[in-house]
């Protein structure tokens, strides 16, 4: 997918972990952990702001869009 | 999941096995009946104590062709009741909305659908060999609420379909 999640670098500047977050933002460990794996298809705007809340960060320090992967994922 | 639903799956899938096999011995028993009037006909009608004076000899061929339209049912009547006992039991399982039951339903419709049908065969030879000597009383032929059956299955696999593909999108959202 040509959005890249970087919550794991923003974890790692916060000095916090996966289930820290989790128990602030009150979602499953499972959901964060395929958030932060790139695995998730869509994010709730709830998410999205709960997790911006946690890490007083915007959205766009949580997601990225590579051009290059979506030219990729367009020629495959 | 309240406890009274609980009962009615387990429940659902044992009078559904039952019906396959109840089924299945109907139709045993019609194919039965059938061979024994085509191959021994005048030891059969003995033996139901039929009389050529009753008038039921000349009505015979129109009996057999109920009975043969009625065993195409047999098939069909399965084909519905292993698709229902798959759904229930994907139901059981908590995952009903799916794909393989969207295409369930619809198979079950066209089924219901033909099963229709061959009712109203049914119907119109049973009111073609009646006489008010014996009269054929059935209960096939033309049903308004066998019709809406076939448009509420029809409708409910679409339901399903969209189901499906809502929870398959939302399956990946965090």
């Amino acid at each position: 997918m040509a959005i890249a999640v970087k919550l794991d670098d923003l974890l790692h500047d916060r000095r916090m972990t996966l289930t820290g977050l989790a128990e602030r933002v009150g979602i499953t460990i499972v959901n964060l952990s395929i958030l932060k794996t790139g695995k998730a298809r869509a994010i709730r705007f709830s998410t999205l702001e709960a997790i911006c809340a946690a890490l007083a960060c915007q959205p766009g320090d949580i997601l990225e869009f590579l051009p290059d992967a979506a030219e990729e994922a367009e020629a495959a | 999941m309240p406890r009274s639903d609980s009962a009615v799956l387990p429940i659902a899938h044992v009078v559904l096995r039952i019906l396959i096999v109840v089924n299945w011995m109907g139709g045993a028993a019609i194919l039965a009946l059938l061979t024994a009037t085509i191959v021994a006909e005048s030891w059969t009608m003995t033996a139901l104590g039929i009389t050529p004076a009753s008038g039921i000899p000349a009505m015979l061929m129109g009996l057999r062709s109920i009975a043969a339209l009625g065993l195409i049912g047999v098939p069909l009547n399965d084909l519905v009741l292993r698709r229902l006992v798959a759904i229930v039991g994907t139901v059981r399982r908590g995952d009903p909305f799916v794909a393989a039951n969207a295409l369930r339903l619809q198979a079950i419709a066209w089924t219901l659908l033909a099963l229709q049908l061959l009712s109203m065969a049914i119907g119109a030879v049973g009111k073609a060999i009646s006489t008010p000597q014996n009269p054929v009383a059935l209960d096939a032929g033309f049903s308004i609420n066998g019709w809406l059956a076939v448009l509420l299955t029809f409708i409910l696999a679409r339901i399903f379909a969209e189901g499906a593909r809502m929870r398959d999108d939302l399956e990946g959202t965090v």
